[in-house]
């Protein structure tokens, strides 16, 4: 096995650590949380970057990349606690798109996203949302909770259920008007944007609903996809916590030495990395069971998201505890990383159903059921 | 990156699996089992010899020393072949993956002949004197004293944990030979046979049972070693004990990984189709096991790969501390969800593998105790977290 970055990799890596530490600064994260600052120029800034179209096919306008560089770039945004719109655009819309939608469907969107002109989201309505044939077009009905970035994506990929069976529905906020209500809640992590949907009539034309060839398992891979996305985000998030603590506890004296001398204090931040290390490598794999469609790929998912659970569960506690009461305030950038990595669990499956998911599949072999 | 070895590495495998069909002793002939790790059964012997005949056994050293000059992803995936059988090279690891490499990286000519390469043909065996009684954690503070007298040294001491001593041939035991300079440089490494006069080799009974007799007190009553049992120059036995593994120290994990492997594989089988497989607390501990055993083998993988490309692999540490908590955490988790089905100690856990250490197949309260003796051998888990922290976190000492 492979497990290493390739040179490649390793020079893109340390080309989007240079250019967030440019432009997606503490200071930027934190005026988009305290002053309310727009976040659009840095999406900007990426877009002119090539970042949206980085794992999107060339032939629709991408660069082509895999899983493997999106992994990378995510990390890192993670790291940043990243404002952007870039996550669900990536690891949701644009997977249900690429997985459900037919070539005319994937040249509009991802060409759009590609070309930085969209941005998107996934609203998972299965069972909550209903869609019915309308004038040759389609008519949604329902809500969907807790979408990300719904207040903002100008594209939302629904998924519904119609006569026929499950389905994607691709609703453009700007133009769905009263039909269309967006509830965003506050959520914890100031920098996240989640938002609950209804649709009370909300109609789209027949050449938005996506046309590919087996949408359950479409629509089951893309979710893995986004559950990916999650963990890996966590994974860069941990890291940033990792990086202010180690600083802290060589810095800070007490007693006359550095309170990273004592042993209890190594220990804690130990266990801290070392869980990094199990999430980022299982993060790494699971990356590499889409670039080479893998049959363990679903259960590596969830094994993700199962180690990037375990990851912030230390990290967070660690961290904190070895902060002491500077962990404590609002001023240390600390609490801003701890929420995003705090959001992972909460989303896409908590990381004991992901566990049991895992252990069920040895267990009972229940597959990726 | 890539989830595949390069193929010429799949090739090696192949060969080897055909050798392993080919050569490894029936259940019949392995109906005598060793009792301690330096007591090689005549059978195992037999198969150890066998394989460095064929340049299976050290695959990374040339063929006089039992290789194949093979590569060390070659190696990895000779070990892991092994490992996936549960088949062990040897019934003397010590002497196989320590002891003989190291005279072969710094003994004399003679010393190759005469120690390191009959431990390899599984012709003598051999123990590693390294911890004492006051030199645990701090083992350049070992008291062992050899103090040079004619054509040798006379050698005064005690060593403690020495696996397999009274069923060995020789001891590679470290000494002090210079008390008056800071402890790491006064150290040497000698090559004592335990028939020598003045060695006195006395098991004591395990945590597991006072009949697990594979630990012993080792005392050196004016014992005299002769000269040309120095193994690398005088006062340079730190390097040994601290060289001695080099590449090998690359695939020790692996061990840790088939005790992963052994509770997911044995606590999966005695459940599935129990209610127990269905019980939400089990799957909750279960799946932490499954991820934590992927996590072990990836970077695993990834230490090989960086030896491999020259790096020095500090994560060795993470992975003797993640490895041996992770496997204590299981045989703990298994014996209490077993419940009373894991009172009795006679039963084993696990089908009878005649390749395999009897210990990997014992009770599970025989597994869950054994479990211990990984996160405190070779460097507890607390000196690992200590290295960690101050050679890849940089905090102070």
């Amino acid at each position: 096995m492979e497990l290493e970055l390739d040179d490649d990799q390793r020079t893109l890596q340390e080309t989007v650590r240079g250019i967030i530490a440019k432009e997606c600064t503490p200071a930027f994260v934190r005026a988009v949380i305290e002053d309310g600052l727009d976040p659009s120029p840095w999406w900007d800034t990426m877009v002119g970057l090539y970042w949206p179209a980085l794992a999107i096919a060339e032939d629709v306008g991408g660069l082509g990349m895999t899983w493997i560089e999106l992994a990378i770039l995510l990390e890192e945004l993670g790291h940043a606690v990243d404002p952007s719109p870039y996550l669900a655009t990536t690891t949701q819309f644009v997977p249900i798109v690429r997985r459900c939608g037919d070539a005319a469907q994937a040249a509009r969107w991802l060409g759009g996203v590609a070309a930085g002109g969209i941005t998107g989201a996934l609203a998972l309505g299965e069972h909550t949302v209903r869609a019915t044939a309308d004038d040759g077009g389609w008519r949604l009905d329902g809500s969907v909770a807790y979408v990300v970035d719904a207040d903002r994506a100008d594209e939302i990929a629904v998924v519904a259920t119609a006569h026929d069976g499950v389905g994607v529905y691709v609703v453009e906020r700007a133009s769905a008007g009263a039909a269309l209500t967006i509830d965003p809640i506050p959520v914890f992590d100031h920098t996240t944007h989640i938002a609950g949907l209804s649709l009370e009539g909300v109609v789209v034309s027949g050449d938005r609903r996506l046309g590919g060839s087996d949408l359950a398992e479409g629509i089951a891979v893309a979710v893995e996809e986004a559950t990916l996305g999650w963990s890996v985000v966590t994974v860069g998030a941990c890291q940033r916590i990792l990086e202010l603590v180690v600083d802290h506890v060589k810095q800070r004296h007490q007693f006359g030495v550095p309170i990273g001398s004592f042993q209890a204090v190594k220990h804690k931040a130990v266990d801290m990395y070392v869980a990094i290390q199990r999430a980022r490598a299982i993060a790494q794999y699971a990356a590499l069971t889409f670039v080479e469609d893998d049959p363990r790929r679903s259960i590596a998912v969830s094994m993700a998201k199962v180690a990037a659970g375990d990851c912030q569960e230390v990290v967070l506690r660690n961290g904190v505890q070895l902060f002491g009461g500077m962990g404590f305030t609002w001023e240390n950038d600390l609490h801003i990383a701890l929420r995003r990595a705090k959001l992972c669990v909460t989303m896409f499956g908590s990381t004991i159903e992901h566990r049991r998911r895992v252990a069920r599949d040895a267990l009972l072999g229940e597959g990726a059921a | 990156m890539k989830l595949q070895f390069p193929a010429e590495a799949e090739a090696v495998r192949a060969e080897f699996s055909a050798w392993l069909d080919a050569n490894t002793p029936s259940v019949a002939e392995a109906t005598v089992r060793p009792r301690s790790t330096a007591d090689s059964p005549p059978w195992a012997r037999r198969f150890q010899c066998a394989m460095f005949d064929a340049g299976w056994l050290l695959p990374g050293q040339p063929p006089e020393f039992g290789g194949r000059n093979a590569s060390l992803l070659e190696q990895f995936v000779i070990e892991e072949e092994l490992m996936r059988r549960r088949v062990y090279h040897s019934f003397n690891p010590q002497g196989l993956s320590i002891i003989a490499p190291s005279i072969l990286m710094f003994g004399t000519p003679q010393q190759k002949a005469t120690w390191a390469v009959p431990v390899l043909r599984g012709e003598k065996t051999a123990a590693l004197g390294m911890s004492e009684p006051g030199a645990g954690s701090d083992l350049a503070g070992l008291r062992t004293r050899a103090v040079a007298d004619g054509e040798g040294y006379v050698v005064n001491g005690q060593k403690v944990w020495t696996s397999g001593a009274h069923d060995s041939d020789f001891i590679l035991a470290f000494v002090r030979t210079d008390p008056d300079v800071p402890k790491h440089k006064g150290i040497s490494a000698l090559i004592i046979p335990t028939a020598t006069p003045g060695v006195t080799c006395r098991p004591f009974g395990s945590i597991c049972s006072k009949d697990d007799h594979d630990f012993n007190e080792v005392f050196f009553d004016d014992a005299f070693v002769p000269a040309e049992n120095l193994v690398g120059n005088l006062n340079n036995g730190w390097h040994v004990a601290t060289g001695t593994l080099g590449e090998e120290r690359a695939m020790l994990w692996l061990s840790n990984y088939e005790r992963l492997d052994d509770v997911i594989n044995n606590f999966g089988a005695r459940v599935r189709g129990t209610e127990l497989a269905d019980d939400p607390l089990t799957q909750d501990w279960y799946g932490r096991l499954l991820v934590d055993a992927m996590a072990l083998r990836l970077l695993g993988y990834q230490s090989v790969a960086k030896t491999a490309s020259g790096h020095d692999p500090a994560e060795q540490s993470i992975l003797k501390l993640f490895g041996s908590e992770a496997a204590h955490e299981a045989t703990n988790r298994a014996l209490e969800t077993l419940g009373p089905l894991a009172l009795d100690h006679t039963i084993d856990s696990a089908p009878y593998n005649h390749m395999n250490l009897d210990q990997f197949s014992a009770s599970w309260f025989d597994r869950y105790c054994r479990s211990f003796a990984v996160t405190i051998a070779g460097g507890t888990s607390e000196i690992q977290r200590n290295i960690i922290a101050e050679r890849i976190l940089g905090l102070p000492r």
